[in-house]
């Protein structure tokens, strides 16, 4: 590895041009060089996160397999009185236009429906349309034909009969050409010119996927430039040099452009979850920027540009990688039971945390070293981070057990106010209330009771069993019972068509308005007597029925509500029959539950890999524990404040607990490491958090900040999920901030931690373990813990490390160098001995007696030192190595003694 | 409902006759049109008419019955009458072409009697099949009053053809913007037709030229499918003992007794 960074370090300019090169790949790949768009698509539907082979989305496939298309568009046009033959006539025209638009399967409107009349002489099946040209006063009488006919009955006219709808089906016209072409504009256009009315409304799934689409779109325009400019004013606050803001900014762009490169060099596409993605790599690679550019310009002796870069890549390389690494693992447990594109998220987010990694630390300093100012200015705001860090340690040093406290019992007051976190979304309530795609649909969601398709499968897996009477019957008393629920406008099913039939074919009288009694008239009059219109709701072997449901809310636990109420009823259908709530509604509010109902799991996961991490890095399972602590607390602060403020569980919202704690443990990892090394250095735990704060409370501070601007751009979005994805996201990091500063200290306070870059970088000599009597049966490791637990202690040529009289309770044991151990007679310096590799000296100390020699170091000496508190640590922590250390420290005492013992003999 | 009127015309247009005259490769339009119009005989009777829908999910569902066909003043009278399967025998339908529009008669056996349906228009689907009376008339007949041209000439399944596009007469109210035309040149059949939406095609009519054969002077098909390529359904048509120019009874044309007898 040092091999490594040392060639990285010996080679900045091939390093830069490399990134270069792969960058112009990298944008080869996302763009398309002859119209210069992104080739990444947008996918706006919530039913295809679903994965493929999900039951729910095969069931919706199925019915759309057998019955077409069930999203149809819906237009809706003010005509003030639509019974008029002049208004008749221009549906007429624009059912005619918009079928000739490409891509139009069908179109349904008033105009071209059949208006069966029938009597004695026979049935007049010719539409609305064709009946107003032959008898323009026939159209006196269509408000009530149209009343009396359940399938157009609040369909095709509203109930004051002020606006006419239209229904146009689409056929190989995929979700990207509709919004491309901007169907929905030409629709609009088209009603707007052939009417001359001046309220138009569009809605219906390809409309709000289309709207949603150019929304996240937007979204990006926007969040993009307004993550750089944040990164550029941060930056160019916090270093103050125009040069190195542009780097660290191209380094940001290069993350992102490698990042969303690599997804459409996998065909993936940006969906309401991963176009989070962008915007939370840049703020990601901002933060490490940040951490690179503070050790790259850390005031130091002058050094030569090759030891510049490899000091940087050594002293970087483990923390970024242990930051990276944690992130990732909040990330990837998002992933265990999840969906395809919640997968997709984490994966893609994981990929973009390792590039950012990679770029901010290898990529950044070599440009700075080639072409960068190499001098800091002093870091903005400095003195007064370390006036605050005093203060702010004093106050956690103080009021440690009242912080610990109120940290412990706030868990369960969140607890409780969690389990009244409801799960759901809302679609078209995700716009605002202004936009043109809401009004829209509110407008006819209004007009015409529902706007929201839902399908019921009719299944009995026997042909013909549908012609039944009996089977019918129980049909219609399903559909009865679905028109009395609350959120439902309309249904349609095979029964209205077959009943109406039968009353046409009966000379239009109502008393055959009704299910005929046996099976034969049924099933020929469905064959002989059925339109088109029937295949829509029944198939050819009448073994299957789908009954159209239209629905007035939009929320995903009304939606959810509906399906749990209908499901249950469907379940008291006799045998064979069998129903299954379908369609794009119900597939969003199921995927936004299942995305929802793995959060508990993906939490366990990431706290689970996230603490493993921390265990092996801080080599002790009980401290790893307590740093998860005050990561803990946010999360369960965040989930609290859901509850108690009713905010859903949704697909964004439920990132946020382990985006958020898979970057905010990094802060506890800073502080904790800063920690363990002041307190190592200082021999004392208070000391050390007022230094670890003191070093860590800017950058902290400045990350927090960073990524806390960084979710807040999402605040920009028009798509309310997006705000509030950022909004929350930047109060729960922010939250973190305080628990990080707060709480961290408070438990670091008594917490030694050994980490494992201690231990591998600790250099104790050759074999201490067979050199070193005090680690004789230890391993390597055991030792260098001890030494870890212990303090490593550096000393020069002529230092007095022990002063004779003193009153001390250290044992120092040599690690290398040379001592004299020397006691004063009468004025002159008389040495009693030398100390080399291995020696124990001071233990007179360690049992209560003041020191009885004096000891001076010959040569350089290094030398660990360790008291009562320090073993009595270690016994807590590492009991099997404190058992070798009292047991050697017995020996080396009995040794001792017995050589005195023979001395004086 | 009443999409019984194309069933009728169907008889007399699925039977594209033999031609009096063959056309020739670089005859103009009419002489081909001319040529495909001699196939349709006086009278005809087919003892068995099967159509098989194949819907979306490659269900089947099979009808058989029989027809009758009579010109009578260039103007149709068709009968038919289902024969299966048992729950639907009985029913029938009789189409009489008039000069002030077409009648069509429907008798359903559930309601034993008969009913006259007026205003059904002629692209509405055969009893849920991807055949209609429109379709069937263009294949044979062509756009009666509508315009065209001969593409060319070409050779489909190692047969010569006459490729013709057809657009329809605005009068006529077809769904269809155009129509390609793959005309045998032997027999005036066609093997092959693409029905236009726009610039898409909707429907294509597919005949198997083995199954070419004639009945007295008049070439038919024997074996045809009919796709919707945008449902993705189809409709195989069988048709087994054609019996052109024969003596047909009046009663088979007659709105009161069209569905009597077998």
């Amino acid at each position: 590895m040092q091999r490594l960074l040392s060639s990285l370090a010996a080679h900045p300019l091939a390093l830069v041009c490399a990134v270069l090169a792969l960058s112009v790949l990298a944008a080869a790949t996302l763009f398309d060089a002859r119209t210069g768009q992104i080739r990444l698509r947008v996918d706006p539907s919530l039913e295809r996160l679903l994965p493929p082979q999900d039951e729910d989305r095969a069931l919706f496939d199925r019915v759309r397999a057998l019955f077409g298309e069930t999203d149809p568009v819906l237009l809706a046009v003010e005509l003030g009185n639509v019974y008029t033959a002049g208004n008749i006539e221009r549906i007429d025209r624009l059912t005619r236009r918009l079928a000739e638009l490409e891509g139009v399967r069908q179109v349904v409107s008033i105009a071209n429906v059949q208006n069966p009349v029938a009597d004695e002489f026979g049935i007049n099946l010719s539409t609305f349309a064709a009946q107003a040209r032959a008898d323009p006063a026939a159209v006196a009488g269509f408000a009530q034909q149209v009343a009396d006919n359940p399938i157009y009955r609040d369909a095709l006219v509203s109930e004051d009969g002020r606006v006419a709808a239209f229904a146009l089906s689409f056929a190989d016209l995929d979700e990207t050409r509709f919004r491309a072409e901007d169907y929905t504009g030409r629709i609009r256009a088209m009603a707007h010119e052939i009417t001359g009315a001046e309220q138009v409304w569009v809605t219906g799934s390809p409309v709000i996927k289309a709207a949603t689409t150019d929304a996240i779109l937007r979204t990006l325009k926007f969040t993009i430039p307004a993550i750089f400019a944040l990164v550029v004013i941060l930056l160019l606050a916090a270093f103050r040099s125009l040069p190195t803001v542009v780097f660290a900014a191209l380094t940001v762009a290069l993350a992102v452009l490698w990042t969303l490169a690599i997804a459409s060099a996998l065909e993936l596409s940006l969906n309401l979850v991963t176009t989070l993605v962008p915007v939370l790599v840049a703020t990601l690679c901002l933060a490490y920027t940040v951490h690179v550019l503070a050790e790259y310009f850390h005031p130091r002796r002058p050094e030569q540009q090759r030891d510049r870069l490899e000091r940087v890549y050594r002293r970087m390389g483990a923390s970024l990688t242990l930051s990276g690494a944690t992130t990732v693992a909040g990330f990837l447990a998002l992933i265990p039971g999840s969906l395809p594109a919640v997968a997709q998220f984490a994966a893609l987010s994981s990929l973009g945390v390792g590039l950012s990694v990679l770029l901010s630390l290898l990529f950044l300093p070599a440009l700075l070293t080639l072409i960068g100012p190499q001098g800091g200015r002093r870091p903005l705001g400095a003195a007064m981070f370390a006036r605050k860090a005093r203060k702010l340690a004093v106050f956690d040093l103080k009021w440690r057990n009242w912080i610990i406290a109120i940290a412990v019992l706030s868990l369960p007051v969140d607890l409780y106010y969690a389990s009244k976190i409801r799960v759901g979304t809302e679609y078209i309530n995700g716009f605002d209330a202004d936009q043109t795609v809401r009004v829209d649909y509110e407008a006819i969601n209004s007009a015409f009771g529902g706007a929201n398709l839902v399908s019921i499968l009719i299944e009995t897996y026997v042909n013909d069993a549908l012609t039944d009477p009996a089977l019918i019957r129980e049909v219609e008393s399903l559909q009865d019972w679905l028109e009395e629920q609350p959120e439902v406008g309309a249904t349609v099913s095979y029964v209205d068509h077959l009943k109406l039939i039968n009353r046409n074919l009966n000379d239009g009288d109502p008393a055959f308005h009704r299910i005929p009694d046996d099976a034969t008239a049924v099933k020929q009059l469905l064959v002989f007597g059925g339109s088109d219109e029937i295949r829509r709701v029944i198939d050819s072997r009448f073994r299957t029925a789908l009954i159209a449901v239209r629905i007035r809310v939009d929320a995903s636990i009304e939606i959810a509500e509906f399906v749990r109420r209908t499901e249950s009823r469907l379940q008291k259908m006799s045998p064979p029959l069998n129903g299954q709530v379908t369609g794009s509604p119900v597939l969003a509010t199921r995927t936004v539950n299942e995305i929802a109902s793995g959060q508990l799991t993906s939490l366990l996961v990431a706290f689970a890999v996230i603490w493993a991490m921390l265990a092996l890095m801080f080599t002790s399972v009980r401290s790893a524990l307590l740093s998860m602590l005050p990561n803990a607390l946010p999360v369960a602060l965040y989930f609290g404040t859901l509850g108690a403020l009713d905010i859903t569980l949704s697909p964004t919202t439920s990132l946020i607990a382990c985006v958020v704690l898979g970057i905010a443990v990094d802060d506890t990892i800073h502080f904790l490491t800063r920690f363990n090394h002041d307190a190592r250095a200082k021999a004392s735990e208070k000391a050390a958090v007022k230094s670890a704060l003191a070093s860590v409370l800017r950058p902290v501070t400045f990350t927090t900040v960073a990524l806390a601007l960084g979710f807040l751009v999402f605040t920009g979005s028009e798509l309310r999920n997006q705000v509030q994805f950022g909004a929350l996201a930047a109060f729960t990091i922010v939250l973190a901030w305080v628990s990080d500063v707060t709480l961290t200290p408070a438990l670091g306070s008594r917490l030694r931690i050994v980490t494992l870059w201690d231990i591998l970088r600790l250099d104790l000599g050759q074999s201490p373990q067979h050199t070193i009597p005090l680690f004789s049966g230890l391993s390597l490791r055991q030792a260098r813990v001890f030494a870890l637990m212990s303090r490593l202690e550096t000393h020069p040529t002529g230092a007095r490390v022990i002063n004779q009289g003193d009153s001390a309770r250290d044992i120092y044991v040599v690690v290398d160098g040379t001592l004299q151990v020397w006691v004063e007679r009468n004025g002159d310096r008389k040495a009693l001995a030398a100390m080399a590799r291995g020696a124990v000296m001071g233990e007179a100390g360690y049992f209560g007696q003041r020191r009885t020699a004096n000891v001076d170091a010959l040569t350089p000496v290094r030398l660990l030192r360790f008291d009562s508190q320090d073993l009595e640590r270690l016994r807590q922590r590492y009991p099997r190595i404190a058992a070798v250390i009292y047991r050697n420290l017995n020996r080396i005492q009995a040794e001792r003694l017995a050589r005195a013992t023979a001395m004086i003999q | 409902m009443g999409k019984g009127k194309a069933r009728m015309r169907l008889a007399a247009v699925m039977l594209a006759a033999m031609p009096t005259t063959l056309a020739f490769a670089d005859e103009p339009l009419d002489a081909v049109l001319s040529c495909m119009r001699a196939n349709v005989p006086q009278s005809v009777q087919i003892k068995e008419v099967e159509l098989t829908a194949v819907d979306r999910v490659g269900s089947k569902r099979v009808l058989r019955g029989r027809l009758y066909g009579q010109r009578e003043k260039e103007q149709l009278r068709t009968s038919l009458k289902i024969a299966a399967p048992p729950d639907l025998a009985g029913a029938a339908y009789l189409l009489r072409e008039k000069g002030d529009g077409d009648e069509m008669y429907m008798y359903v056996p559930a309601l034993q009697r008969v009913r006259r349906i007026t205003g059904t228009g002629s692209d509405g689907s055969l009893w849920g099949t991807d055949l209609s009376y429109g379709d069937v008339k263009q294949i044979n007949n062509a756009f009666s009053a509508g315009g065209g041209a001969v593409d060319g000439q070409g050779e489909l399944d190692g047969r010569p053809v006459h490729l013709l596009t057809l657009v329809p007469d605005p009068a006529e109210d077809s769904r269809y913007a155009s129509m390609k035309v793959w005309v045998d040149q032997q027999t005036c059949v066609s093997l092959r037709a693409d029905f236009y939406e726009g610039s898409t095609v909707r429907k294509r009519w597919s005949a198997d030229p083995a199954s070419l054969a004639r009945a007295g002077k008049h070439w038919y098909v024997g074996r045809a499918t009919m796709s919707d390529l945008v449902e993705g359904t189809s409709t195989s048509l069988r048709v087994l003992g054609v019996s052109s120019d024969v003596d047909l009874a009046g009663r088979y044309f007659n709105p009161q007794t069209f569905y009597l007898g077998s």
